[in-house]
């Protein structure tokens, strides 16, 4: 049985955390050390931000800086959504001056979403809300570089899922969507499901799947073998070859009974909108545990669809959609009637998912390890796919909290300077481990037309 | 959705104004191509074109819970795919689109949990088990199991097992004697059995192996395969008795044999299931329940009501495609419907006549000056509507793509957010904003427009109104369809042109092909589409469109690729 660490874990309980040893990165490249390895959690608000436009005045960014941020300062800029976050102060980086690089294709929503954590182009064909990012996410590069052989990213989603405009996050490689889990039920019974069996048990378990697994190994191999497989076939079948894994005795993470009926309880809710807060955030509760537990590396909650038309409940009532009150009018067309302080109501829904994110930021915090707080360890990150009311692609807001190990400054807001966002993604993805072709940190991660490099004011 | 068939109708004006508006006409060929001895790679001697498809269709979520309720013959579903990790369709109309199914880590230890719980389910209850073990078995081991695996295994594989695959199977078999001590030998063996077929690819994928190549690079599917692609597509399970018996039999690779299964199998209660499923998906009916529209409004609409349009839906498919054994035509022109209470009253109807079955529903006849078809149902019109008033443009958006497949770009970032004006009545604010003469008349005006003016007639939740804001209704318009342009009163006008234009059938069967064929059309596909419309457009039905559809070479055949046969 390996050596595991005990540590404070969702609602205070006790969770009996694995040793970590065994998952250290394979390159950890620049990123310190730390309590558990560093991760990464992108969350995405759809839909822009209410910040300043040709019609509209500045209601997100800090009205200081850029420079150093205290607690005081962002909590007192009380008509800035940021300040939500003012708490956190500290723990954050706030960077403007990002921009993603390409066009969308026919669909600004989807062009966003394709972009946002890629870096690369949209497709050609498909296009409109059916276009595809042309490279993988950078939640899946961390998986792949610095996770377990052939762990995937968390993926996860809140909210209603409408068809048109659905998950837009995490890709695999160029055109390869990978698909949002939106019940937290499911998650932590995927991530957790066997914590708590003993360990004889789980040891027949683990004999009886390997015995299936042999047959399923064989059976996919000899398929992969064969010469007269178009390669969408090889890549289909490859992938599910490679998605076939033993079982791993001695992860010992969970939540008590009651947690998990409360997951359970919220999972009964998935497309009520009135519960969306709950859902969030019982998805950044698990989110946290599979990081403090090293399930996982790198994670995405995406809130709302493509387009997210939740109906939020701000300001004492449920409002519109949101992507009807992110265009200000009272359509999902781009013309319709006015939305009376749609403006305002978007600054307000920016404000609650921000403090949302407040709420991962204290749940990761709330994780003691031997040396740190699992906040300290790896990074969340706090985007939009579109910068504003108009699908903009410009000054695109990322906010981090967490310094990976100490790889990242934070306390600071920062203006990268009007430059692609890979900059960003690489800075990012370098904090956690990853490292490009020669073995260096990471920083050509996208598109390859577009300049390699970090936000160096990030980096400490 | 894709525009290849555009190619070919745009002429003049109509191609310069689409051209602009879309930014693109048509799509490279997807097909195969030619091969270097410059004959046709793909081409039947009747010269269709059989474009190049997955071998390895996963099957659907709804796939794999209806098929291990018919292996496994329980009495409902096991509700497991619904925690199976969700499939990003990305858009895609249908959700059996192969490009969008996959087998990721997540979805595997999906399978792998559920195939186990299966597995327990059936092996702890002695009933289900005798279901899955004919009473006809050797009475000793190994004999029993090694019947038993090749039994169940060309069950569940839906074809028979070569022979390395029962020796595999039955090695598994003994395993499980062992993994499973606590329970009796054989029983262990079908328990841990079980979860390997399940969790096999042969079991998770309609695989199409068979390699028997023809002129051009063809390969017809053999009875097996034959057997699974029309039983997916027809009742979204796996193949029953007596599809079965007709593969072992060789029926399914002949004209007649096949074509007496396709009239089975259309002629059950399982494709009505199947038929709802399409009709449900290309009009996005889920995204009717739970409509909210504002109380100042509609202070008596409930959010409730938004289900029962989409079952009037459903049951208006039942009656028109199933009962009447209709086509387009009657679903662009019937005057039945079925309401609830509160839908009769949208309808202008008063409940109080009506006779309501058990489920609220009554079957009733519109107003035929009024209402004409699926377009002029509630579902439709209230999702397609603010919170107060009609939403014309996204009326007229979405008839264009599902109903008569013309290509619109989305409006460009800068055009975001335009707020409809102050003008009397809302063609007249629609038009200021968007019709000729403004930046958004290439497409708006075009396109979009004369068909949203049509439903102007309708609110917000599809009742019928004659005036707007105190002005008279003018719901006419004219549209540049492919056979020309042609001039609409109302929406009931519409209905009837869009019933005997060809361009609706195309777009109408285009979506069949789309759905049989469970991925996206291409180029090579065009034939048979042309071939479809020609039928639906001469008043065929839909169940003989779909059969005209499953007869024809595109389903039956499929392409050589890499080294195969060579």
């Amino acid at each position: 049985m390996k050596r595991r660490h005990l540590l404070r874990g969702l609602g205070g309980v006790a969770v009996a955390l694995p040793f970590l040893e065994a998952l250290a990165p394979r390159n950890r490249a620049r990123a310190a050390e730390g309590d558990v390895p560093p991760f990464a959690i992108f969350v995405r608000q759809g839909n822009g931000v209410a910040q300043e436009t040709n019609d509209e005045p500045e209601r997100f960014w800090p009205s200081a800086g850029p420079g150093a941020l205290t607690v005081a300062g962002l909590t007192g800029d009380t008509d800035r959504a940021l300040s939500e976050l003012g708490a956190h102060a500290d723990k954050l980086a706030i960077v403007r001056g990002l921009n993603f690089a390409f066009p969308g294709n026919g669909c600004g929503h989807s062009g966003g979403g394709n972009q946002v954590l890629t870096a690369a182009r949209v497709s050609d064909d498909p296009s409109g809300n059916e276009s595809k990012s042309m490279g993988e996410s950078i939640d899946n590069r961390i998986a792949t570089d610095v996770g377990a052989p052939g762990e995937e990213p968390l993926t996860l989603y809140a909210g209603k899922k409408f068809g048109y405009l659905d998950e837009v996050l995490s890709y695999r490689g160029p055109l390869q969507l990978r698909a949002a889990e939106r019940n937290p039920l499911t998650v932590y019974e995927d991530l957790f499901g066997l914590s708590g069996v003993d360990p004889d048990v789980l040891e027949a378990i683990r004999a009886r799947r390997k015995s299936v697994n042999d047959l399923v190994r064989d059976q996919m191999q000899s398929l992969l073998g064969r010469t007269d497989l178009s390669a969408m076939d090889r890549q289909r079948l490859d992938l599910h070859f490679t998605s076939i894994r033993d079982l791993e005795t001695g992860i010992v993470c969970g939540l008590s009974d009651a947690e998990v009926a409360s997951i359970a309880s919220v999972s009964e809710s998935l497309d009520d909108d009135s519960m969306i807060e709950d859902v969030i955030r019982t998805h950044f509760d698990i989110i946290a545990l599979a990081m403090a537990c090293g399930a996982r590396r790198a994670a995405t909650l995406q809130i709302g669809s493509g387009n997210d038309a939740t109906s939020y409940y701000v300001d004492g009532a449920m409002q519109k959609s949101f992507h009807k009150i992110s265009h200000r009018i009272d359509s999902d067309g781009s013309d319709g009637p006015p939305i009376p302080n749609a403006d305002v109501l978007h600054h307000l829904i920016d404000r609650k998912l921000l403090g949302l994110f407040g709420y991962l930021i204290a749940k990761l915090s709330e994780y003691e390890l031997p040396n740190s707080r699992l906040i300290d360890c790896g990074v969340a990150v706090y985007t939009s796919d579109l910068s504003n009311k108009y699908h903009g692609y410009d000054n695109v807001p990322y906010i981090l909290a967490g310094s990976a190990g100490g790889f990242l400054k934070t306390g600071v807001y920062v203006d990268a300077g009007d430059v692609a966002h890979n900059k960003l993604l690489n800075t990012v993805g370098a904090a956690v481990g990853c490292t490009n072709a020669a073995g260096d940190p990471l920083d050509d991660f996208g598109d390859s037309s577009l300049p390699k490099g970090w936000v160096d004011a990030l980096i400490a | 959705m894709r525009a290849s068939n555009l190619t070919g109708w745009l002429v003049g004006f109509v191609a310069v104004a689409v051209a602009a508006c879309t930014g693109a006409i048509g799509d490279p060929d997807d097909g195969p191509g030619d091969d270097s001895d410059g004959s046709c790679v793909g081409c039947t001697p009747e010269g269709v074109k059989v474009a190049e498809s997955t071998r390895f269709a996963r099957l659907s979520h709804r796939q794999w819970e209806n098929t291990v309720v018919d292996l496994f013959q329980l009495g409902g579903p096991t509700s497991l795919s619904e925690t199976f990790a969700p499939d990003p369709l990305g858009g895609k109309a249908f959700d059996n689109n192969a490009s969008s199914l996959e087998v990721t880590p997540t979805l595997w230890g999906d399978y792998q949990d559920a195939a186990e719980e299966v597995a327990q389910l059936v092996t702890s209850d002695p009933t289900l088990l005798a279901k899955i073990v004919p009473s006809d078995l050797p009475a000793d081991m190994p004999a029993r199991a090694e019947a038993w695996v090749d039994q169940f295994g060309k069950q569940a594989w839906r074809r028979p097992l070569t022979s390395a695959e029962h020796t595999a199977l039955v090695s598994v078999f003994e395993l499980g004697t062992t993994h499973y001590a606590d329970l009796e030998p054989f029983t262990g063996g079908v328990r841990l059995t079980i979860e390997a077929i399940l969790q096999s690819p042969f079991f998770v994928y309609r695989a199409e192996l068979g390699t028997k190549e023809e002129a051009n690079r063809l390969i017809e599917l053999d009875n097996w395969e034959m057997a699974s692609r029309l039983s997916y597509t027809l009742w979204n399970t796996m193949p029953d008795p007596e599809l079965f018996r007709a593969a072992e039999a060789g029926e399914l690779t002949t004209d007649d044999g096949l074509r007496v299964q396709i009239d089975r199998l259309l002629g059950s209660d399982r494709a009505q299931a199947t038929i709802r499923s399409f009709f449900d998906q290309v009009n996005d009916a889920e995204q009717y329940v739970g409509i909210a529209k504002a109380e100042y409004a509609y202070p008596d609409f409930d959010p409730a009501t938004g289900a029962e349009m989409r079952e009037e839906l459903l049951r208006f498919i039942d009656h028109v495609i199933v009962e009447e054994d209709g086509g387009l035509k009657d679903l662009l022109t019937s005057r039945t419907t079925f309401v609830t209470a509160r839908l009769a009253e949208i309808y202008g109807i008063d409940p109080a006549t009506l006779d309501f079955d058990e489920t609220g529903f009554a079957q009733t006849e519109l107003d035929p000056t009024q209402r004409s078809g699926i377009l002029t149902r509630s579902g439709f019109l209230a999702w397609k509507g603010t919170e107060s008033a009609p939403d014309t443009i996204l009326r007229g958006v979405f008839v264009n793509r599902r109903f008569i497949c013309q290509e619109l770009g989305d409006p460009p970032d800068e055009a975001m957010g335009a707020i409809l004006g102050d003008e009397e009545t809302n063609r007249e604010k629609v038009d200021a904003l968007t019709g000729d003469g403004t930046c958004g008349a290439t497409c708006h005006a075009t396109f979009i427009n004369p068909i949203g003016f049509a439903f102007e007639n309708y609110g917000a939740i599809g009742e019928w109104r004659d005036l707007d804001n105190g002005h008279p209704i003018d719901a006419g318009a004219m549209f540049p369809f492919e056979d020309g342009e042609k001039t609409f009163s109302n929406a009931v006008e519409l209905s009837d042109v869009l019933a005997e234009t060809p361009q609706a059938h195309a777009c109408f069967t285009r979506f069949w092909v789309e759905f049989a064929l469970g991925r996206d059309v291409l180029l090579d596909d065009d034939p048979l589409i042309a071939q479809l419309e020609e039928e639906s457009l001469a008043g065929a039905s839909v169940r003989d469109v779909l059969a005209t559809l499953l007869e024809s070479p595109v389903f039956r055949y499929r392409v050589a690729v890499g080294t195969e046969g060579q």
